[in-house]
């Protein structure tokens, strides 16, 4: 007689892997290839932004708040303005708002497009992260020409907008409102369609609508399980109620009802690609003439903010990830936030897809984590093992390596590492 | 009668003891603030959890107020149709005394952000399933709370890089 064998193992999956995007560990329990449990370790790239922004006023948090995240670094911004303002009771400018729902509509088709890439790509079908990429290059180029950059758009300011959409970007616009609306239907033959596709993500990773709420997911991933929400909807925020915003469920592109796997989840995206391109048009139609900004001068800001800035306020905003919450409490006679917080969208989903995941088989880790599009950041820190015990290896002392050697290869270099200048005075409390 | 009033009303009948206000910004946008003291803090939840099945707990934020900690948490509410009902709730505890009750049974996901109070802050969630740490790395000292503002937050000397990365010739 046989005894039964326990051979359920547990394999770490991160923090570094060439499946994830970004730094973040899972612990799998397995049962052969049938997953048991998942259990997320989170903190490989805990920068202390909120320790960071007791130090800094209510301006230079903008800057901070725009490098959260690279991808969504409109939404982080614009969420934590709108708590500003709602705090300080600041009103913004019409055209302001119109111009805050054309850029972050532009972020949102260039986000999705990304994302569609990378689940392409981890199912192996390759020539769609080819279709999605080269598709997102000329949001990108929009983007870089309305705002100057690429990533970090600088859009936002307290009380409006930095800069204005003028007549050479609204053409930009619509040639690229064309160009996608050609290019689109391919990408979203791609995802509904083809039978690959849905041979691989129908039914997997399935995250039920009750665990949907229980766990709060947000955004595409509730939506693709049956939540409908939509931050930019049920907070009527801003101009979006004029231009007809409302939720995208599975159901108004699959025509079927939310199943919550993978493929419900994909096709909330190929809709909100759609809608985007809707938003924008109507955005460009109806934007009436104006200034930009309440405050003119940044240095006004910041003493208006010293004297308005008292109580709290709450932002809510639709990033392409789902719902982001920011809440500021300000002082009265303080240059910047007594506290500041915010959550992101993955921090929810991550713990619905770990749930999600239970029952299912090893291989559909990958492609379940990037389904919720998963967005943390990068990190600062490398954990050496020498002799049994371990050092963490702090930026100085990276940079201090990397000084060595280089000198080791080329003795005769001249450069200083050391800038000019004092730099500015940091770690003091405001 | 407004969704918010209907819920204020109900809230003021069921709990005589906490504080509401309705407050409206600029553009329109009402957010119910209601104040609980501790001791109703877990029959409120479930309360919340009662009045509408599918509340979707957003954010909980926990705050360095000198002698007491805050701890808030902000739920969508009713958002079947918009706009919902947006309500933070609020509750204090005394530093000497940080202990509140653990919701993870009525709400989740409240777990994972009682985690990261319990480790950035310092409440004691009283019987929460999992108490190891979420962020903070596992060799990061017993006892400091980075975002506490007294004695018990981040030290000068364990500060390192929060300056110009290449400032080495003074940082040495």
């Amino acid at each position: 007689m046989t005894k039964k064998v326990e051979y359920w193992v547990k394999i770490p999956f991160g923090p570094i892997h060439p499946g994830l995007e970004e730094p973040e560990k899972f612990i799998l329990t397995l049962d052969g290839e049938r997953i048991v449990s998942v259990d997320v370790k989170l903190g490989y790239n805990l920068r202390g932004i909120q320790w960071i922004a007791m130090r800094r006023n209510y301006v230079q948090i903008m800057y901070l708040a725009e490098r959260i995240c690279g991808i969504c670094s409109f939404s982080h911004n614009h969420t934590y303005v709108r708590a500003v303002e709602e705090m300080a009771g600041i009103e913004v400018p019409e055209r302001a708002e119109y111009i805050r729902v054309i850029i972050g509509e532009l972020e949102r088709i260039h986000s999705h497009l990304l994302n569609l890439g990378v689940v392409g790509h981890d199912i192996g079908y390759d020539t769609v992260l080819h279709l999605t990429w080269l598709a997102r290059e000329k949001v990108m180029d929009v983007l870089e020409a309305i705002t100057g950059n690429r990533v970090n758009y600088s859009m936002m300011t307290i009380g409006g907008v930095r800069r204005d959409i003028e007549e050479k970007h609204k053409r930009l616009l619509l040639e690229m409102i064309k160009y996608y609306r050609e290019v689109l239907p391919q990408i979203e033959d791609v995802f509904l369609h083809d039978s690959t596709i849905e041979a691989r993500l129908r039914d997997s990773a399935i995250i039920p609508r009750k665990l949907a709420i229980e766990m709060g997911a947000v955004g595409p991933t509730g939506r693709g399980s049956g939540v409908k929400d939509d931050a930019r909807w049920s907070e009527r925020l801003g101009v979006y109620p004029d231009l007809g915003i409302k939720p995208v469920m599975p159901e108004d592109v699959t025509g079927e009802k939310a199943r919550g796997d993978i493929y419900d989840r994909m096709a909330v995206r190929i809709g909100e690609l759609w809608q985007s391109l809707e938003l924008i048009e109507h955005a460009l139609d109806q934007m009436p003439e104006g200034k930009i900004k309440t405050f003119p001068k940044d240095n006004v800001l910041v003493a208006k903010l010293k004297i308005l800035g008292d109580g709290e306020g709450i932002g809510r905003y639709e990033a392409p990830r789902g719902e982001l919450v920011h809440y500021v409490k300000g002082k009265k006679g303080r240059d910047g936030p007594v506290r500041w917080k915010m959550r992101e969208p993955t921090f929810p989903n991550i713990f619905a897809i770990a749930k999600g995941l239970e029952g299912n088989q090893l291989a559909d880790v990958v492609v379940g984590i990037a389904s919720i599009d998963p967005c943390l950041s990068c990190t600062d820190r490398v954990a050496v093992i020498k002799d049994g015990k371990k050092f963490i290896l702090t930026e100085k002392d990276l940079l201090r390596l990397s000084i060595k050697k280089t000198r080791e290869i080329n003795p005769d270099i001249k450069g200083d590492p050391t800038p000019a200048g004092v730099g500015c005075s940091r770690g003091v409390l405001l | 009668m407004s969704k918010e009033e209907e819920f204020v009303e109900i809230v003021k009948q069921k709990f005589p003891d906490v504080s509401v206000v309705i407050k409206e910004n600029k553009w329109g946008r009402k957010r119910v603030w209601i104040n609980v003291p501790r001791e109703s803090f877990r029959d409120f939840m479930k309360f919340l959890r009662e009045y509408d099945e599918d509340a979707h707990y957003s954010i909980a934020i926990g705050e360095d107020v000198g002698e007491a900690i805050d701890f808030s948490i902000h739920f969508l509410l009713k958002y079947e149709d918009a706009p919902a009902i947006s309500l933070i709730v609020k509750t204090s505890v005394p530093k000497d005394d940080p202990v509140l009750p653990d919701i993870s049974d009525i709400f989740p996901i409240s777990l994972q952000f009682e985690r990261e109070v319990m480790e950035m802050i310092g409440i004691d969630f009283e019987n929460a399933p999992d108490k190891r740490r979420l962020f903070l790395p596992d060799d990061f000292p017993e006892g400091i709370y980075p975002l506490r503002l007294d004695d018990k937050g981040i030290p000068e000397e364990m500060v390192k890089n929060a300056g110009h990365p290449y400032l080495l010739r003074r940082g040495e």
